[in-house]
């Protein structure tokens, strides 16, 4: 069934993505002509595959856990859009009455 | 002049690095405004770093394998303190604290690095035309693409700026901009490279490789990147061959080259089948034997395959662009309006595209429909290479069904530029080494590219039956008037 209006703003929220009233169209077009295109895969023989099985072996991979200092802590907290000492700072999360702020609900 | 040439003279102070560097500024200046396959110049920083490497001559120091040799790297890879966009507003003006450890790899080995090359936004994209900033053109005719997604890398080489670029390869971002723009290009056996650096895009596809002008730079920079890297969890400990001592041989005698019996019927240009039919008679000539092996899977279900897998990983991995701790940021009165509006803004339409692909095929009530088929899918095309090396030894393919594209061509259609990788995604679903080589160029002048594909740690098989190849076609051309 093609993806529609409704179905295109559920995933865009889902993405955490905005998706203006323009771009909706040709989202909607592209994504149905790409789901289209994924129905190729069901002719495909699958039978008794594990879709997890390593096919290698990955034993011995692990590094030793030691400690490394790294001193670039500064330099990350410079690239911060709203930085507040060491702390990355962002808008409001809950309301005053504890429930989350759903988009477009802002003040 | 070749990596290697260039290494020597500057070592034996034949002439200085500083000389190199200026002379490859230069050519930047001259061409590039035609071409724009820069998206940051360092010059200044190059001319410092060029300098460091003729003290280090005078003091009688070895300054590495690729002293002052001027290199260019895909803006997807983080250099400390400098701008590394990945062809995304999001990372307009982000400055990574670290370097790529494929960046120190090639520092410490004496390269130059002149400049970060453009690309597709995040890597998504086989154009170029999706970088935030501003298209590449094809130096071979400046109407059409370079490739993408390392495109900017690709025309870097192909007009002569760089003897050696790296790009990094997700579902042929390297492989098909080098087969566009006339140049080598490889992507190497995933866990070869470390990517540490990289910017992710699908973490069990990428790859980080190089692009040349020859075979012998080609293994030289395999040399210098292809470090085991702590830093990388998937980066293999195996031990690395000396990529050099594999050149050189004066025939292919006992090598099994695999034609693949489902491309014969699969729509090529007829110009890509003359060169395929060239590359096997210059590999017959120098004594390989030719066998058929069968990819039934791979051709039907490569693609949907790869497009479910890869923009799910994608999703995944760019949730991190979130206005919060780095990138571009929406002003918002609550949290969840910033993640949305930031996002909105930062992205172009091909990174959305894939990041609501992503979530669909992921999401409560389609995971197992798509993910999960094709993640079966996937495994099914892997077994079907292995046998087939059971038989081969490399398989001879095409790189891309078509010739470089008009740009603006497929802007409105991303299943027809999606078909641009359709013979060099499977080879990164299963993990293997393949490399474009040019093999002449059309009636119109355009270069034409064929592809090497491997068994894992295959790398040096590819190489031989490159540089046999080079042999008798002699070294890709430089263009725009390059040398």
């Amino acid at each position: 069934m093609p993806i529609g209006k409704d179905e295109i703003l559920r995933i865009a929220r889902l993405g955490r993505l905005f998706v203006s009233d323009e771009e909706i169209g040709p989202l909607q077009r592209h994504l149905n002509g790409i789901l289209e295109h994924f129905e190729r895969l069901k002719e495909l023989d699958l039978e008794g595959i594990d879709p997890f099985a390593l096919e290698e072996d990955t034993s011995g991979i692990f590094r030793d856990d030691a400690v490394a200092v790294w001193k670039g802590r500064e330099e990350v907290l410079q690239q911060a859009p709203n930085r507040e000492g060491d702390f990355f700072r962002v808008p409001r999360i809950l309301e005053e009455n504890g429930e989350e702020v759903l988009p477009g609900e802002g003040r | 002049m070749k990596a290697v040439e260039i290494a020597k003279a500057v070592k034996e102070a034949r002439i200085t690095a500083v000389e190199i560097t200026a002379k490859a500024i230069e050519r930047v200046r001259r061409v590039d405004s035609e071409v724009r396959a820069l998206l940051t110049p360092l010059f200044e920083r190059a001319l410092e770093k060029a300098a460091e490497i003729d003290r280090k001559i005078e003091n009688n120091q070895d300054p590495g394998p690729l002293a002052g040799v001027p290199v260019v790297v895909k803006d997807n890879l983080c250099m400390r303190g400098l701008k590394t966009t990945c062809g995304s507003r999001m990372l307009e003006n982000w400055c990574p604290p670290y370097d790529a450890s494929v960046i120190r790899f090639l520092e410490e080995a004496g390269a130059v690095i002149l400049g970060k090359a453009n690309m597709d936004e995040f890597a998504m994209g086989s154009s170029t035309e999706n970088s935030a900033f501003f298209p590449t053109a094809n130096p071979w005719d400046t109407e059409r693409v370079p490739g993408g997604s390392s495109g900017g890398s690709a025309a870097a080489v192909a007009c002569g700026y760089v003897p050696l670029a790296l790009g990094s390869d997700t579902g042929g971002s390297i492989r098909q901009p080098a087969a566009f723009c006339g140049v080598y290009g490889l992507k190497p056996t995933y866990g070869l490279v470390s990517r540490f650096g990289l910017v992710a895009f699908a973490s069990s596809l990428d790859q980080v490789g190089p692009f040349s002008r020859s075979v012998e730079d080609l293994a030289l920079a395999m040399n210098v990147l292809s470090r085991p890297d702590p830093a990388d969890a998937t980066s293999s400990r195996r031990e690395r061959p000396d990529y050099t001592a594999c050149l050189g041989k004066e025939d292919l005698k006992g090598l099994k080259v695999g034609l693949v019996s489902e491309f014969e019927n699969y729509p090529v240009q007829p110009e890509i089948r003359e060169a395929l039919a060239k590359v096997e008679a210059i590999l017959r000539g120098a004594g390989a034997e030719f066998v058929s092996v069968s990819l039934p899977a791979t051709i039907e279900a490569g693609l949907p395959c790869y497009y479910i897998l890869a923009p799910a990983e994608a999703s995944s991995n760019l949730a991190r662009y979130d206005g919060v701790r780095y990138g571009i940021s929406a002003k918002t009165e609550n949290l969840m309006d910033l993640y949305m509006k930031t996002r909105g803004l930062g992205f172009g339409p091909e990174v959305k595209r894939r990041i609501l692909t992503g979530t669909y095929v992921l999401s409560s009530g389609y995971y197992d429909a798509y993910y999960l088929v094709a993640q079966k899918a996937r495994i099914r095309i892997s077994r079907e290479f292995r046998e087939a090396f059971g038989r081969a030894d490399l398989l001879l393919m095409p790189t891309t069904p078509t010739l470089p594209f008009r740009k603006g061509e497929h802007q409105d259609d991303p299943i027809q530029m999606y078909l641009s990788d359709v013979f060099t995604l499977p080879v990164n679903l299963a993990g293997l080494p393949g490399l474009s080589l040019n093999a002449g160029y059309s009636s119109s002048g355009l270069p034409v590219g064929v592809q090497f594909v491997g068994p894992k740690w295959g790398e040096e098989t590819l190489l031989t039956a490159a540089e046999a190849v080079e042999r008798v076609l002699g070294k890709p051309a430089c263009a725009l008037g390059g040398e």
